[in-house]
């Protein structure tokens, strides 16, 4: 497992340095000029050259790339063309809230997810697991700017039981956080189901059943557990594009993560911006995509990480 | 059903209960969130910087008119009056202006300002370091062109008499100079400050204005504390918070909440709001100072064609699309000017009229042809498009509508690669001149505003004469003839000024909306 690690780390390197090449590349292909957008309605042309001299857009784009290279070496993500802040502190100020919508949104994920999809396998072909399969269509459907608009006008406007937008303690959390989880859930719960199905079929468990164990004791231990594999690589694959922000979600409930971060960036071809939410989200992507390999580790033998190494 | 599941059903149920009464506990304070005293204003972005030096947008302008102060300012009746300078005299050739300046005006760091604080303030906009796109505002003044290119390193023309007499000597006479430097680009900076934090001054602002900025959250949040020992009439208010919430209906939720207490209304809302009847009464307008048209690129052909660019104006029906897709929020254009900065008379020349539009296409032989309309990509341009796309397809002419982003759309009409485009332009300062001259005169062709690359021998030399001119009634008479010209030469179909309508609550007091948003110094209102 260690030297799994190890070596996933070193290749931690070269990814990042095709994929800030790739998204170099790609952003400055884009048309669309940041100098144009910072100088406002009114600038002569001889501003604009100046100011693209300061921030060296007017060399080649090799020079700009290595120019930025060199900068991250010395551990540096530069500053935002439009604010002057430094991108690596603004990256510090909202991870943590996009770690904490993420983590928010797959805690209502996870159980309700699991809950249905247990509930929809066992009752198979029942109203109840109709029910379940149309209600996580529609919830794999339905798009979030409309459901965050309805949670928020219900939970808001109605009840007034949370503020409907801003950053901040768990009560303007729990919005942004239950729309978010909608999609997950019923991701969630149409795997659970259709591997729980397939596992109930399985010989062991007509084994299990036959030793006398109870109802509870297959179903936690002997099915959950086989079913586990499916499930962790959905939870790493939402929770992991969470972390790398959700657009949508952030912006109507004004949620201050990345998704708005990198989005704006992109609009406003905030370069320095765009670079280091890539990186950081690439950084994200492969910690999360390593979590998950481990969890296969320990929960499947036939998975083992380098056995022979141990 | 065994033992088992029953005494994990239990479980399940005591949990469940406890998450909820956790929940309860928690949402106990409800959906109100706010802090007594000051007064919530909601931002649809967040301001990129409050560094006056790089502001150009209208967000950070009005947040940095809080903080900041300039040596005069926009007065009540678009008139300008004294900020920091208590009085000022010009000579009579027009070139030299000397400030006297008020006695015990401090930065809030406690320094009192001095004659040579305005000197560092206006020089740092010509810094090349200062990367500020902002320059235009000093170019006037005699030897700004030297500093800017490196060969001399003060500007010749700003002369600090003693601590509190300036001189400002002028290249050559240029009417509307004191306008110029109530911009925010002109306000007031503390050298000390603006070297201890180097680039970082962007977010840590420090001016001599009636509120100091007490935090900023990028994209959440800016925080302004109101300062006891203003040198004018202090705050009523505690403070100002600035909620950035980008989605407007969100806004509009926030503000039935309670936890905003002015919001500019969004279009989608507009008649709602108007309709209600326990809140119409809250709702605030003014003419804003701004142009809307359609830019037709005179650079080539069809639109160098100056015959077809009238006939454009004749096929679109304004006075329509003004009662019925803008629900009547605006008046029509009958030139670039907005009625308020103009003195003279400006009837309607381009009355709806499309079978003379018809007509005049036909006649020039350009029935059929097909032209490219650039807009950028929002939902409520894309719309205005539309409408704009039928009235001139129904006038003879095919129209291709071409959606871009913001920049890349900024980058093509710069480089004038649009034959129509769709946009707007919101003045600077009250005069016509900050229409006439970015928009019209040859010299600031593309991005400098220009971008229908209308050039026009009589039209330059007259709004030179009108810069030029001391006296106002000539001046006046300049602009007049200027603006008559371009309307007569359509380089825009002229469309409409945007009429801006805001919502307050009903404990706000003392709410007054301006047609400038550096006239807003936050020290009126109150609860």
């Amino acid at each position: 497992l260690k030297t799994y690690l190890i070596r996933k780390l070193i290749l931690i390197i070269p990814l990042l340095f095709g994929i800030t090449l790739l998204t170099f590349t790609l952003t400055k292909a884009l048309p669309g000029d940041p100098v144009l957008s910072m100088v406002g309605e009114r600038a002569q042309p001889e501003v604009i050259e100046r100011i693209r001299r300061e921030l060296g857009s007017d060399k080649n784009i090799f020079d700009q790339y290595f120019g930025y290279v060199r900068l991250l070496l010395q551990g540096e993500f530069g500053r935002s063309y439009y604010t002057n802040r430094k991108v690596f502190d603004d990256l510090l100020l909202k991870c943590p809230n996009t770690l904490k919508l993420a983590a928010g949104a797959m805690l209502i994920a996870i159980p309700f997810g699991l809950l249905f999809g247990f509930v929809s396998a066992y009752k198979k072909d029942t109203f109840i697991d109709s029910l379940i399969t149309t209600v996580s269509v529609a919830g794999l459907s339905i798009p979030v700017f409309w459901s965050g608009l309805l949670i928020m006008l219900f939970f808001s406007l109605k009840l007034k039981l949370f503020p409907p937008s801003g950053t901040g303690d768990i009560r303007f959390l729990i919005l942004p956080a239950i729309t978010l989880s909608l999609p997950a859930i019923a991701a969630l719960s149409r795997v659970t189901r259709t591997t729980l199905i397939e596992i109930f079929d399985m010989n062991f468990i007509t084994t299990a059943k036959a030793k006398g164990l109870t109802e509870f004791r297959i179903n936690t231990v002997h099915v959950m557990k086989n079913a586990l594999i499916p499930i962790i690589t959905i939870i790493g694959l939402d929770f992991g594009s969470y972390l790398n922000g959700a657009v949508l979600t952030e912006t109507i409930f004004g949620w201050d993560g990345i998704g708005r971060f990198i989005m704006e960036g992109i609009i406003k071809r905030d370069y320095p911006v765009i670079m280091g939410c890539v990186i950081v989200g690439t950084l994200i992507f492969v910690v999360i995509n390593m979590l998950v390999d481990i969890a296969y580790h320990y929960l499947d033998p036939r998975v083992r990480l380098h056995e022979d190494s141990r | 059903m065994n033992s088992d599941d029953i005494v994990v059903r239990k479980q399940a149920y005591i949990i469940y209960i406890s998450f909820i009464f956790l929940l309860t506990l928690l949402t106990s304070c409800s959906s109100q969130n706010r802090q007594a005293g000051y007064i919530y204003y909601r931002l649809s972005t967040n301001p990129t910087t409050l560094d006056p030096a790089l502001i150009v947008d209208v967000t950070g302008g009005s947040i940095a008119a809080k903080i900041f102060n300039g040596l005069v300012k926009i007065g009540d009746g678009l008139d300008i009056v004294p900020d920091i300078a208590e009085t000022w005299t010009i000579s009579t050739d027009g070139l030299l202006y000397t400030f006297r300046l008020r006695q015990g005006v401090r930065f809030s760091n406690n320094r009192e300002v001095k004659a040579y604080d305005i000197k560092y303030s206006f020089q740092r906009v010509l810094e090349p370091e200062s990367k500020s796109p902002n320059t235009w505002v000093f170019e006037k003044i005699a030897g700004a062109d030297e500093f800017l290119k490196g060969r001399s390193d003060t500007i010749q023309g700003i002369r600090v008499i003693d601590d509190n007499t300036l001189q400002i000597r002028l290249k050559k006479p240029f009417s509307p100079f004191l306008k110029l430097l109530a911009m925010t680009a002109a306000y007031i900076v503390p050298k000390e400050e603006v070297k201890k934090w180097g680039p970082d001054f962007s977010s840590h602002p420090m001016g001599t204005g009636p509120f100091i900025l007490e935090s900023w959250l990028p994209n959440r949040e800016i925080r302004l504390v109101k300062r006891a020992d203003y040198f004018d009439q202090p705050a009523k208010v505690r403070g100002i918070i600035y909620r950035i919430i980008p989605e407007d209906l969100t806004a509009v939720t926030e503000f039935d909440l309670g936890n905003i207490d002015i919001l500019t209304i969004p279009a989608s809302e507009f008649s709602r709001y108007r309709k209600d009847q326990t809140k119409n009464k809250y709702i605030a307008s003014i003419q804003g100072l701004n142009t809307y048209y359609m830019g037709l690129n005179c650079s080539r052909p069809p639109f160098d064609n100056p015959v077809l660019r009238r006939a454009m104006n004749y096929a679109v029906d304004r006075k329509k699309i003004l009662d019925t897709i803008y629900e009547k929020r605006g008046r029509i254009a009958n030139g670039p000017l907005p009625d308020v900065l103009r003195k003279w008379d400006m009837p309607d020349h381009y009355e709806y009229n499309p079978e003379k539009a018809r007509e005049m296409i036909r006649d020039q032989g350009l029935n059929g042809i097909t032209v490219n309309f650039y807009i950028t990509a929002e939902q409520e341009i894309i719309d205005m498009a539309e409408v704009l796309q039928s009235y001139i397809e129904s006038a003879g002419i095919h129209v291709k509508i071409k959606q871009l982003e913001w920049s890349a759309y900024k980058e093509a009409i710069n480089k004038g690669e649009a034959d129509m485009f769709y946009l707007s332009w919101w003045a600077d300062y009250p005069d016509p001149e900050n229409f006439l001259f970015p928009l019209f005169h040859s010299s600031n062709l593309g991005a400098a505003g220009n971008r229908t690359r209308f050039k026009d021998y009589t039209v330059d030399s007259l709004i030179e004469k009108g810069q030029s001119s001391i006296n106002e009634r000539q001046r006046d008479e300049f602009y007049q003839r200027a603006e008559e010209r371009i309307v007569d030469e359509a380089p825009w179909v002229f469309l409409w000024h945007r009429t801006d309508f805001t919502i307050r609550q009903p404990w706000v007091k003392n709410y007054t909306i301006y047609p400038i948003y550096s006239m807003d110094k936050g020290t009126e209102i109150s609860f």
